[in-house]
């Protein structure tokens, strides 16, 4: 099962059995087969700001965000690497921002300025890269990612462009 | 006591003033993406109405303000004018009637001494005025004082400090203003109708310091709010009972003091000193000045500790924020809502830009010329003074923790079913209305946002709190996100101040006294209540709408040298 559809079987379950539900701020990581063993997630705090949510001219939100991850491999055991980098990327993958280096344990990056995004985590060469260019390990969604499109559902069909 | 408030409201409609038989336009608003479904309210552009509610009306009786007067035959709304007052001085002060033209259409509706906003009020710290309120309007109301700590019979909360003023009725408030600072008064029963309606003005204390706030070449008072309309029409409102319950209603007519357009013409390099009132009923905004630097310089009742550079200003409903904006160079400034709002149909986010106004900067230069105040960013030492008598409370346990949720039933089964999906994810904040049908189809019938007290269980108005005068109230609000329909609520508590410490467990580091505070979806907020001020005082969510829903409740100050609990 993908990372994808196990979060949905997972909000499916809850909503169907009662169980948990994700939190409006928190992000599961999922591992991809580089690290199969690692775990992680992520938690979304509003950015500081005298009006109590941190918010862009144009509206974007501004998070901080604050990394627990746990089984990272070595970053040397997946190539030339020497660090874990934290990124957000815009859905499309078409924009980058580099948040920050992550290690085993929490670890508090930068601010992201983003409604939705990916979280990814790579093994670098070093700390500050300019673009993301080694493995992922890590990958999660911004809670924004459960917004759904009803565009397809046949109660739609020929009345919604 | 507010269920009494609201039954005289709909008795005093339904028996003796007229109803308007308006009913919603049911014309095609023209937008892409809809075709067949005509919609009674507008709907977002891309959006349809959803099919199980096409042809549903609200289960209320539908009203706007005049009960069928012709509004050729009322004097037009002026803008607000300053009125200054002193110590002792009295101001007489009416709702009535007036016509507004919005759009190039006449209306009938509400304005304070003929003005919207109503009269500017500005007095020095300190001061005591008498207010003699008429009401001429057709239907009850009141005038709260907002954010002041004034004397508890003076608050003007309908169902908790006095009756409404019905009618042709008068009642007279002693109001006395301890603190410098911004402050707005409206009436405080189906503030849902009155206020959108014009019944809105703002009060600006005077501090004895000159030089309280940093030097401006010139100020301005902004209102901001909006107006919900189809085509030339006013969607009617809920005579018996609010609708828009669920989100509150979010106007498509963006009103700057009762106006589609602001205009401002400075000069070249000025810093004009911006008071900011949001007062909408629910519509949160985010301003921007073209680009220009923002200072933000204080907001509901004091100024911050420090002074701060910011790229926009976050205004919730109720809330103030007093900036300085510094227009460098020659040109048009726009002054801009610029938000992203959530496309429900396609799930994903758009950015929505209102251009509220224009600042027009010509070329000559300001005199005096204040560039280099504006770059200082000031500490005020004087409140980080006040606020560390309060800090070794801050690390405490809560003396009380609230929960903020809501509970429905009898709603459209397509509304239930829809949102029950859709509400997998839950914006922190809801900009705009993004359902609009589902929105307007909901009433306080069908809806009750509710205030719970966690250590009882009790809700809203059978929460029974007690604090004793002097003493130091550490609250701690959650805003449940898995309730039916999350949502932000700016929390205001009467005739305090607070500070708010903590927001999801980190602290704030520039603190600044208020008295209503926006409580995101999902967040946990930590209020500290300096409860000086004897009475019973509401606390209730500021979107008009869910206060006609329920969600309320009452802070007992007990006297210090009274019984107690």
């Amino acid at each position: 099962m993908t990372a994808g559809r196990s979060r949905f079987a997972a909000l499916a379950a809850a909503l169907l059995l009662g169980g948990p539900r994700p939190g409006p701020y928190d992000i599961a990581l999922h591992p991809t087969p580089k690290a199969p063993g690692a775990s992680g997630s992520a938690r979304l705090f509003a950015a500081e700001s005298p009006f109590g949510i941190g918010v862009t001219a144009d509206g974007q939100a501004r998070y901080d965000i604050r990394i627990t991850a746990a089984r990272l491999p070595r970053p040397a055991g997946l190539g030339r690497f020497t660090r874990y980098v934290a990124w957000a990327a815009t859905p499309d993958l078409a924009h980058w921002a580099r948040l920050g280096v992550v290690q085993n344990g929490t670890s508090t990056v930068g601010t992201v300025e983003m409604n939705k995004f990916l979280l990814v985590i790579t093994a670098e060469a070093d700390s500050a890269p300019a673009t993301h260019a080694g493995p992922t390990v890590l990958h999660g969604t911004s809670p924004s990612g459960w917004l759904q499109s009803f565009l397809t559902h046949p109660l739609f069909r020929g009345i919604a462009q | 006591m507010i269920r009494r408030g609201l039954a005289l409201f709909a008795s005093a409609l339904l028996a003796g003033a007229p109803l308007a038989a308006q009913q919603p336009a049911h014309e095609h608003h023209g937008m892409p993406g809809m075709a067949g479904h005509a919609t009674p309210i507008p709907m977002p552009a891309n959006m349809v109405m959803m099919p199980g509610l096409v042809g549903l009306q609200p289960g209320v009786t539908p009203f706007v303000p005049g009960g069928g007067v012709d509004p050729g035959t009322l004097q037009p709304a002026r803008p607000a004018a300053l009125t200054a007052l002193g110590d002792g001085d009295t101001l007489e002060l009416t709702a009535g009637l007036v016509r507004r033209t919005i759009r190039g259409h006449d209306f009938v509706m509400y304005a304070f001494n003929g003005r919207v906003p109503g009269p500017l009020i500005r007095v020095p710290q300190g001061a005591t005025i008498t207010v003699r309120f008429h009401n001429r309007i057709d239907l009850p109301s009141s005038v709260h004082w907002h954010g002041v700590r004034l004397d508890n019979g003076s608050d003007g909360a309908v169902g908790v400090t006095q009756q409404p003023v019905p009618a042709g009725g008068s009642y007279t408030y002693t109001v006395h203003f301890p603190d410098a600072g911004i402050y707005w008064y409206h009436p405080h029963v189906r503030e849902d109708v009155e206020q959108p309606m014009g019944l809105f003005g703002n009060v600006v204390v005077d501090a004895p310091d000159s030089d309280y706030y940093s030097p401006a070449n010139g100020e301005e008072m902004l209102m901001l709010g909006d107006l919900l309309m189809q085509a030339d029409t006013l969607i009617p409102y809920g005579a018996d009972a609010p609708d828009f319950a669920l989100m509150g209603r979010v106007g498509n007519v963006l009103l700057v003091n009762g106006e589609p357009g602001y205009a401002l013409r400075v000069h070249r390099g000025e810093v004009v000193r911006f008071y900011l009132t949001n007062a909408a009923s629910s519509r949160t905004f985010n301003v921007s000045f073209g680009g220009a630097p923002i200072k933000v310089l204080a907001s509901d009742e004091s100024r911050f500790e420090r002074e701060a550079l910011v790229p926009s200003v976050v205004l919730a409903p109720a809330e103030r924020y007093v900036v300085a904006v510094r227009f460098d160079r020659p040109g048009r400034y726009p002054v801009l809502n610029a938000v992203q709002a959530i496309n429900h149909f396609r799930g994903e986010f758009e950015p929505e830009v209102d251009t509220l106004g224009t600042v027009t900067v010509d070329s000559a230069p300001a005199v005096p010329d204040h560039g280099a105040a504006f770059d200082r960013l000031r500490a005020n030492a004087a409140v980080s003074r006040e606020v560390e008598r309060y800090r070794k409370a801050f690390d405490r346990p809560p003396d009380k923790r609230l929960t903020l949720t809501v509970h429905t039933s009898g709603l459209p089964l397509a509304t239930v079913q829809f949102m029950t999906i859709d509400t997998a994810y839950y914006a922190p904040v809801e900009w705009v209305d993004g359902m609009p049908d589902m929105n307007w189809l909901s009433t306080s019938k069908q809806v009750r946002w509710v205030i719970r007290d966690d250590a009882t269980g009790r809700e809203n108005e059978a929460i029974d709190w007690h604090v004793r005068q002097g003493s130091v109230v550490k609250l701690r609000l959650f805003n449940d996100p898995h309730s039916f329909h999350p949502m932000q609520h700016p929390i205001h508590l009467h005739g305090q101040r607070m500070l708010v410490i903590a927001r999801d467990g980190v602290p704030m580091r520039n603190l600044v006294w208020k008295d209503t505070a926006l409580i995101p979806v999902g967040s946990t907020v930590d209020l500290l209540i300096d409860a000086s001020n004897p009475g019973a005082w509401m606390l209730h969510c500021h979107i008009a709408e869910h206060l006609g829903a329920g969600m309320m409740t009452v802070m007992h100050v007990d006297p210090t040298h009274g019984p107690g609990r």
